[in-house]
């Protein structure tokens, strides 16, 4: 039983992670039609610089905020440079963001080199022990982040006038191009916050999982499956995909073999794909060839 | 179709081969066994539009298949690669019923996820791959009581049925179905509207696509003679369609000058060391946004253009 605890918990921390990843997916693909194939690498770069700038001597908040920071400028120098000229078209969007990925691992092992880098935890390393499962206290971090950072996020697309404009865009660029909106700003909008999202949810992660260079398209792949498990949608769906995948990982790791963890998630990921690939919150047309 | 570019291609072989430098010979076989799946990529990417990230699957199951066919059943190894390719043709079939009920980035990612679960399983079905240690000792192909054993044998043998390959893929691309396929990359309901059966072509042309790339696969197992899950990984199918992009999509000797570019970069690359990566990753980017019809094509426009404002500069 609290086997299955441990595994349960340790689900939603990664989940949580995916969720955040996978945010990111939808704030980028809403806007502009692209998926971002190196969403996961956003996640690789803000880790990684707040390692090295912590590591430098910096205290750990301004690091945080400096990699951010960071990962925000990344993502509009892709934006300005290989995003915008192939708009709207899939097949040539997918090879873009796919060598925009190959690109940053490459830097990042030249900056960074090619070892695993931990990050200190947040608030200590002693372990909490709750009803038979044991907990570091990072997961607390990682859960909370998570959570404040979809409430957030869904508020802001519902309830405010920036979001307004970002779901008009997402709906239809043509009309809200007609109304005056700037289409463009908005997909700059867009990849500052996936920027952002990414940074967050790597950096938050950092301390319980290593990041090396070559760790975000893991990453950025699971991300969009929690996408779609949840539906293409908004922050809750994406929370939400993200979390079972985390859990079905866990529990197949603990009880089937850590080998066959990825497989299961692919699986689940087809599955989906085939037989609801709306997700569990989102619509089904859009998909459909 | 050109009917020059054969005999060239072949020439150019036998200059190659002519020229005794075992380097270059060995390169030429890479090229040969990787043009297979790059073809089988460009008519399913390029011809009919349907992304796929899941094509070094085909390519290695097509490799462990001839491999353990051989294995299990003492079958010489030709008849291996056949039963392996034609089971691989089956089995992409199969995935084209699948996944060809998605479109744009949906099926990116079905095909990607297909190519992830069949690599997990070359490292985890240990009693049959062997795991991360791989197979070994699959014996060299043997044609006529002559075993192909070398480079400088292999090279005919791999260019003989690459060929046939690049001729098969021209007629095919020439016949009524051709011009279907390129119907659907264009528009699927129209194509769809004037009588073409939508989902059976893309299925028929996975299936070729996937036979290609098991054919590839299949001989590759025999040239080396050892198998690992690592060449078969996402990478690898990356690289496929890097080679489909700079060859210009829906271009086959296009896509047999992007194999070429792309070995040759590769190993013009290996002294830069760990800037090879970056190198690599902005020609993707740039070709893929600068040249939409291929490296080929974009740098001739660029030297029409250069020309053309050469000669105003000279005019009066």
């Amino acid at each position: 039983m609290s086997d299955a605890l441990q595994f349960l918990i340790s689900g939603l921390v990664v989940g949580s992670i995916y969720g955040l990843i996978g945010v990111g997916f939808t704030c980028i693909y809403n806007v502009t039609g692209i998926v971002n194939f190196a969403q996961g690498d956003f996640a690789m770069v803000g880790a990684m610089s707040a390692i090295a700038i912590q590591s430098a001597g910096a205290p750990m908040w301004l690091a945080i905020i400096l990699a951010i920071l960071i990962t925000c400028v990344v993502a509009v120098l892709i934006e300005r440079s290989a995003v915008q000229p192939v708009r709207g078209d899939v097949m040539r969007g997918i090879i873009v963001t796919i060598g925009v990925g190959v690109v940053l691992q490459g830097v990042a092992a030249i900056i960074w080199g090619t070892d695993a880098q931990p990050l200190p935890a947040f608030s200590g390393e002693k372990l909490l022990h709750m009803f038979g499962a044991t907990v570091m206290p990072q997961s607390l971090w990682v859960l909370g982040t998570a959570a404040v950072a979809m409430v957030a996020l869904d508020l802001l697309f519902r309830r405010t006038y920036l979001g307004q404009m970002f779901r008009a865009c997402a709906m239809n660029p043509f009309a809200a191009r007609l109304v005056g909106m700037k289409v463009e700003t908005m997909s700059l909008v867009g990849f500052v916050m996936s920027g952002a999202l990414g940074a967050i949810a790597g950096i938050v992660v950092a301390p319980i999982a290593l990041t090396q260079y070559d760790t975000g398209l893991q990453l950025g792949i699971k991300g969009f499956v929690a996408c779609i498990v949840g539906g293409f949608g908004g922050p809750i769906g994406a929370a939400l995909g993200g979390i079972v995948l985390g859990v079905l990982e866990a529990f197949s790791a603990g009880y089937v073999s850590s080998g066959y963890k990825n497989a299961i998630a692919f699986a689940l990921l087809l599955g989906f794909l085939l037989f609801r690939p709306g997700g569990l919150l989102g619509e089904y047309e859009r998909v459909r060839a | 179709m050109t009917s020059w570019r054969i005999p060239a291609l072949i020439a150019l072989l036998v200059l190659c081969a002519a020229s005794r430098s075992g380097y270059l010979v060995s390169l030429l076989v890479v090229i040969g066994l990787q043009a297979l799946p790059a073809i089988g990529l460009a008519l399913i990417a390029g011809y009919t539009g349907q992304i796929s990230l899941g094509h070094a699957a085909f390519y290695g199951l097509g490799a462990y298949g001839a491999a353990l066919i051989g294995k299990w059943f003492g079958v010489p190894a030709w008849l291996d690669v056949i039963l392996a390719t034609s089971l691989v043709a089956v089995i992409a079939w199969a995935i084209g019923w699948l996944v060809f009920r998605l479109k744009g980035h949906y099926l990116a990612m079905a095909t990607l996820a297909f190519g992830i679960i069949v690599q997990v399983g070359f490292v985890e079905l240990h009693d049959v791959t062997g795991g991360p240690n791989g197979l070994t000792g699959i014996p060299p192909l043997a044609l006529f009581g002559y075993t192909l054993n070398g480079d400088f044998v292999f090279l005919p043998a791999v260019w003989v049925v690459t060929i046939i390959a690049i001729v098969c893929a021209e007629n095919l691309i020439a016949s009524p179905t051709g011009l279907a396929m390129r119907a659907i990359s264009e528009n699927e309901r129209v194509a769809g509207s004037v009588g073409n059966n939508v989902q059976s072509i893309k299925r028929l042309i996975m299936m070729v696509s996937g036979l290609c790339c098991a054919l590839g696969g299949s001989l590759y197992a025999h040239y080396v003679g050892y198998l690992s899950p690592g060449p078969f990984d996402v990478g690898f199918s990356v690289k496929l369609l890097l080679m489909v992009a700079i060859g210009g999509f829906a271009d086959v000797w296009g896509v047999l000058f992007g194999v070429i570019f792309i070995t040759l970069l590769g190993e013009l690359l290996k002294p830069l060391g760990a800037y090879d990566v970056v190198a690599y990753g902005v020609l993707l980017v740039v070709s893929v946004i600068y040249c939409p019809n291929g490296l080929l094509h974009g740098l001739s426009a660029l030297l029409g253009r250069g020309l053309r404002i050469v000669n105003v500069g000279r005019a009066p």
